[in-house]
């Protein structure tokens, strides 16, 4: 404090401190490799090829919506809708293979119904000014609500069987959808971290009003990342309808939260600012792997929901402990 | 001797925020507490109201040792804190928040409305006090929120009352209100500490001083034994280059004009110009309808009429955005909530209003994002330990300097600054200051707001008054702080603080 003239800017803090952080921040990470472990020896099952692809099936479709939760909560917002969302794209998008379409019309047809939704929330949420959380719940009634009314409320069953193969097929020996999986991955982590988009997001997220002032977009900019969400989620709206084999109106009941803790577990922050894509993957797939152990272990499902339960707590204190203590160091 | 601290010490992680803190109060005295930010006052002030526990040294109270956890036990023993930013209730009343976590309780709960508002207003007209019991303090002034808090302070019979710079959000008539309050205290043989980064309000409250620096007590006396030049010495521990003055430069082009504007209720007939090179002050007391102005100029706020050039072009500015674009960047009085993003890093701040400048078809630069950052933490010695640190980490001269960088970045010309120096210690103010000279040396212009005139005094080129959203003045910038107040002040009556 006493010589205003000489900056000192070292490059970088100090290493070991630097390395318990980066050791904490990993603990999510460590945690699903026990986890993982731990599986491997109580089941003989576990490590099987059959079993470790329906585990990667299962989490696919969670973890690809998971994302575009990510990005909607780094905002500081949240998607309740994203369930319905996922059951009306796949309907939307099985409709039109129905009515004879190819197969890529048709899951195009399922994204853009997606993005069409989340836009639909993010034009509400910035020029009605509504908190997120009401819009989307308004619109989780709306979404599901009109996919039942075009379906009658009964699934659609007349689809190309070719199309299994985007939710059950296999591409270079690995199920096709952790293909589908990474390249969502690999797209939101450079939308967050590499590009404008990104770092607008983080900035509406840490302190929004920092943002408009600074000459940030901000309205243009949340609308995108809803929309995004939405296109993301379509997505996964059609794997699910491919794994289904069927487009089913009451699809993706109660995805949303799976979603929401996937984020969570994985060091997101609900008041937003905070949260990543390697995280939510990690997420995504403790909860999966607690899921198939429970069941491979023979646990009941009622067991099973509590431990997860659980789990998202104990995830998120763990957080809150680490970041208290950097903060305070 | 009511309360006396020996070598007290507290660290927070591996940072020592209080390395040798000493302190004695006597009932009936007002003891002031000096430091620039980080110096460690609040730290102990903490300590003795039981938010933080120390590590090491010795807390007496009326003679004994103790050992305070929380807020509570030091309320009940006679201890209490009148914090900076409020820390009430905004949607309860007056009388609500008085009684807060006291209330008289009645069997399942139930609470005595009415007569904690007759108790209340009691005390409230015993003392005064500009405020009604029934009143929701959202709708209160700062002014009006402290006040709140003073009254709880008195309603709890506390004999030890803290005040954490109480006028830094207040203006001239609100705060000699506050000194009067001290005064009573005083009379009444509380104990009072009172921590203040105003220099010339000293001579208004104090009987002792104590001066920190580095976290340790470096100083204590009565106050009639300190020159000003004196405290600065103590609290910077160097000397300061003289008082900051600034050279007049020839005023280059008009980047701003306005003329007649006007909003509802905050601005009547507002015109003036801002040139290349200057620096014009805006003088007034709280509620002058300087802040609006600022906000209106930036599109946050909607004019209803006037007309407004930037560079010589005509706009229409309808939002940050578009103010932005045009040029202009407000650094608003409170850094944290609008100009800084906490929880991201410095560098993110520092590009925050110009990615566009670090990106490429959307994607984005790191290392010209770096070497922006890294450049500018250099060139106003922003003290941090790299790029990557949090803003939130930052002392508040450090933070203002980040979002000045900011509007830097940029290319800001046309500078609004509301309260430049709110909050900030005397060495960082300085440098704030110097780069403010640096910018108008560059050809930007400058309209700098301040409640502390002697700020206006030293760096402004011209001095524009303000009351009662008008312009009533102007004022060439070498003048008298009596002619500021005499059109900021002229028929500004005090009672009505609501």
């Amino acid at each position: 404090m006493s010589q205003p003239a000489v900056a000192q800017v070292p490059a970088v803090p100090a290493k070991s401190r630097r390395d318990r952080i980066v050791l904490q921040r990993l603990l999510p990470f460590v945690s699903l490799i026990i986890l993982f472990i731990a599986l491997a020896i109580a089941s003989p099952h576990f490590l099987t090829a059959t079993n470790l692809s329906s585990v990667v099936r299962q989490t696919a479709v969670i973890n690809i919506m998971a994302l575009g939760m990510t990005m909607i909560i780094i905002t500081g917002g949240i998607d309740l809708s994203v369930g319905a969302i996922l059951a009306i794209s796949g309907l939307i998008g099985a409709m039109a293979m129905e009515k004879g379409f190819s197969i890529p019309v048709g899951v195009l047809v399922g994204v853009v119904t997606g993005l069409a939704c989340g836009l639909a929330n993010g034009l509400m949420i910035t020029r009605l000014r509504i908190q997120p959380f009401i819009v989307t719940l308004g619109t989780l009634g709306i979404f599901r609500g009109t996919a039942l009314i075009i379906s009658n409320g009964l699934p659609v069953h007349r689809i190309p069987p070719q199309f299994s193969y985007l939710g059950e097929g296999n591409l270079l020996g690995v199920p096709f959808v952790l293909w589908i999986l990474v390249a969502c991955a690999v797209f939101t982590h450079i939308v967050l971290e590499n590009t404008r988009l990104g770092r607008y997001t983080f900035a509406i997220g840490s302190n929004r009003e920092a943002a408009i002032y600074a000459g940030i977009p901000v309205l243009f900019h949340t609308t995108a990342v809803y929309a995004i969400g939405g296109m993301l989620t379509g997505l996964a709206g059609m794997i699910e309808a491919s794994r289904l084999m069927t487009g089913q109106p009451t699809a993706g009941q109660g995805y949303e939260l799976q979603a929401i803790a996937a984020v969570v577990i994985g060091g997101g922050s609900l008041q937003g600012g905070e949260g990543s894509v390697i995280g939510t993957l990690i997420g995504a797939f403790i909860m999966g792997l607690l899921s198939n152990g429970s069941d491979l272990l023979g646990v009941s499902p009622y067991l099973q929901q509590a431990i997860i339960g659980a789990v998202i707590i104990l995830a998120v204190t763990l957080d809150e402990v680490r970041k208290r203590r950097t903060a305070a160091a | 001797m009511l309360l006396e601290l020996n070598h007290i010490k507290k660290r927070y992680g591996g940072v020592a925020a209080l390395s040798d803190g000493c302190l004695t109060v006597e009932a009936g005295e007002v003891h002031l507490l000096l430091g620039e930010n980080g110096a460690g006052k609040s730290t102990l002030m903490k300590i003795i109201a039981g938010i933080v526990e120390r590590d090491r040294g010795q807390m007496l109270w009326q003679g004994r040792e103790v050992q305070l956890k929380t807020p509570a036990e030091a309320a009940a023993i006679g201890i209490s804190m009148v914090h900076q930013e409020s820390l009430l209730a905004p949607h309860l009343t007056v009388a609500e928040n008085l009684y807060l976590g006291r209330e008289e309780r009645l069997p399942f709960g139930w609470v005595r409305r009415q007569r904690m508002m007759e108790a209340a207003n009691r005390l409230i007209s015993e003392h005064q006090f500009p405020l009604r019991a029934e009143w929701r303090v959202e709708k209160l002034t700062p002014a009006g929120k402290q006040l709140v808090e003073i009254c709880r302070a008195i309603l709890h019979g506390s004999s030890l009352v803290i005040f954490d710079e109480p006028t830094s959000s207040l203006s001239g008539s609100e705060a000699a209100e506050v000194f009067r309050i001290v005064k009573t205290l005083r009379e009444r043989k509380v104990g009072v500490i009172y921590i203040t980064h105003r220099l010339d309000e000293l001579q208004s409250v104090g009987d002792r001083v104590t001066i920190f620096r580095d976290g340790r007590t470096v100083h204590t006396s009565p106050l009639a034994e300190l020159t000003t030049s004196r405290i600065i010495q103590h609290m910077v521990g160097r000397e300061l280059s003289a008082i900051y003055h600034r050279d007049s430069l020839p005023p280059g082009d008009e980047l701003l004009r306005v003329e007649h504007l006007n909003q509802e209720g905050q601005l009547r007939d507002i015109s003036f110009s801002l040139r290349a090179g200057e620096i014009v002050g805006i003088a007034g007391l709280i509620g002058a309808g300087r802040t609006e102005l600022c906000r209106a100029l930036f599109g946050v706020d909607p004019i209803d009429s006037g007309r407004v050039w930037v560079r010589g072009r005509e706009m229409r500015i309808h939002s940050p955005q578009e103010a932005v674009a045009a040029g202009i960047a407000l650094v608003t009085e409170d850094r944290q909530v609008t100009g800084l993003a906490l929880r991201l890093p410095i560098a993110h701040n520092i590009t925050l209003a110009n990615v566009r400048g670090i990106s490429r078809f959307g994607f984005l630069d790191r290392t010209a994002q770096n070497t922006a950052a890294a450049d500018f933490i250099g060139r106003l010695h922003i003290r941090a330990g790299s790029t990557r640190q949090l803003c939130g980490r930052l002392s508040g001269g450090n933070q203002q300097k980040v979002v000045i960088a900011k509007w830097l970045f940029r290319q800001a010309q046309v500078f609004l600054f509301d309260e430049p120096t709110r909050g900030i210690d005397v060495g960082a103010k300085a440098e704030v200051f110097n780069v403010m000279d640096e910018l108008a040396k560059s050809g930007a212009a400058i309209l700098m707001v301040s409640s502390e005139m002697q700020e206006l005094l030293q760096v402004a080129d011209r001095i524009l008054v303000m009351r009662d959203g008008k312009i009533t003045g102007e004022l060439p910038g070498r003048t008298t702080q009596e002619a500021i107040m005499r059109y900021a002040a002229l028929e500004t009556a005090a009672e009505e603080i609501r």
